[in-house]
C-alpha cells in the first residue's frame, strides 16, 4: 500500500488477535512478566481481578502488528496506547483502526486504534503515526 | 506530597541507566507471541531484519522510581505507553536506557485522586544513536494509603 492509496476515513481490517493463555504466557515469558495476574486465572482472581489479564504492552504490540498487515512495509513512527480497562486472557477481543488524518509532505497518516471486548466495550484506545512511501 | 512538589524536586533527573543486549532469539520470541507477521521483524534472513517498533516498551530499568521518591499510595496501575521510534534495534546491538520522570499530573476519578507519573526511558545503542523513547504512564492513588483507609 502506498500513501496515495489512503484516504481519511479508511478503516483497517478488524482482527481477532490470539489472546489464549498459551500465547499470553509466551509473551509474558519473553517480556519478563511471568506473574499470576497475566497467566493464571485463579491467581488473578485472588488479586481481585475477574481473571488473568493481558499485559498492556501486549495490547500495544498486537495493534502494531495489525498496522503492519494493513500497510506492509510501512514505518510506525509513533504509537500511543491508553489501557482504559483490562482485556481478559482467553477472551475474544477485536482490534479496529481508522485513518483520521494524512500529511502529504511527511508521507504520514494518523490512525486511531481500539481493542474491544466481546460486549463491544472499548478496553484499549490508541493512536499511531505511520509513514508510507 | 503534591504534584507541584514532585515537579519541582524530581522531574527530568536521570536516575537509572540500564543495559539490554538485543538477540535474534528474543526478537523472534516477542514477534511470535504478539502475532507479528511482517518479515522485517519475523524473518532473520530479511535484509532489514530488526526488532518490531514496540519491542523496547517491554523493558524495565533497574529502578522504576528514583531512590527516596515519595510513596504515593499502595494502589496503582499501568495507564498506558507511548513509543516514539528514532532508529532500528538489531540483533547484536546493546541498548542503554536512560530513565527519568518526565511529567507528573493529577486527575480525579470515581475512585478518588490519581497521580500520573510519566516514566521516560530514552534508548540509545552502542554507537550512541537514538533508538526509541518510551513513556510509561504510571498511576498512583494517594487516597488509598493505609492511614486513610483505616479512618
Amino acid at each position: 500500500m502506498r500513501f496515495e492509496d489512503i484516504e481519511i476515513g479508511d478503516e483497517l481490517p478488524a482482527e481477532q488477535p490470539d489472546v489464549r493463555v498459551e500465547r499470553v504466557r509466551e509473551f509474558a515469558k519473553t517480556a519478563g512478566m511471568l506473574t499470576g495476574r497475566f497467566v493464571d486465572h485463579q491467581k488473578a482472581r485472588e488479586q481481585g481481578l475477574p481473571g488473568a489479564i493481558l499485559p498492556g504492552i501486549m495490547s500495544q504490540a498486537l495493534l502494531a502488528a495489525v498496522i503492519h498487515r494493513w500497510a506492509p512495509g510501512c514505518a510506525i513512527q509513533q504509537i500511543d496506547t491508553v489501557f482504559r480497562a483490562p482485556i481478559l486472557v482467553d477472551s475474544h477481543p477485536t482490534t479496529r483502526g481508522v485513518v483520521t488524518s494524512t500529511d502529504a509532505g511527511a508521507q504520514t497518516v494518523d490512525v486511531d486504534l481500539t481493542i474491544e471486548n466481546e460486549a463491544g466495550e472499548t478496553r484499549v484506545i490508541g493512536t499511531a503515526v505511520v509513514r508510507l512511501d | 506530597m503534591d504534584v507541584e512538589a514532585i515537579k519541582k524536586n524530581w522531574l527530568n533527573r536521570e536516575f537509572d541507566v540500564a543495559e539490554f543486549p538485543i538477540t535474534q532469539e528474543r526478537i523472534l520470541a516477542y514477534v511470535h507471541a504478539c502475532g507479528e507477521t511482517d518479515p522485517r521483524f519475523s524473518d532473520p534472513e530479511h535484509p532489514e531484519f530488526q526488532a518490531p517498533p514496540t519491542f523496547t516498551a517491554q523493558y524495565v530499568g533497574r529502578r522504576i522510581l528514583p531512590r527516596d521518591f515519595p510513596m504515593l499510595g499502595f494502589r496503582g496501575f499501568d495507564a498506558g505507553k507511548t513509543v516514539v521510534l528514532h532508529g532500528p534495534a538489531r540483533p547484536g546491538d546493546t541498548l542503554f536506557a536512560h530513565s527519568k520522570i518526565a511529567d507528573a499530573y493529577e486527575k480525579t476519578g470515581r475512585s478518588g485522586r490519581m497521580v500520573f507519573l510519566v516514566h521516560r526511558m530514552e534508548f540509545v545503542n552502542q554507537k550512541d544513536e537514538r533508538v526509541s523513547t518510551v513513556d510509561w504512564r504510571m498511576v498512583r492513588q494517594p487516597d488509598q494509603e493505609p492511614e486513610k483507609r483505616e479512618k
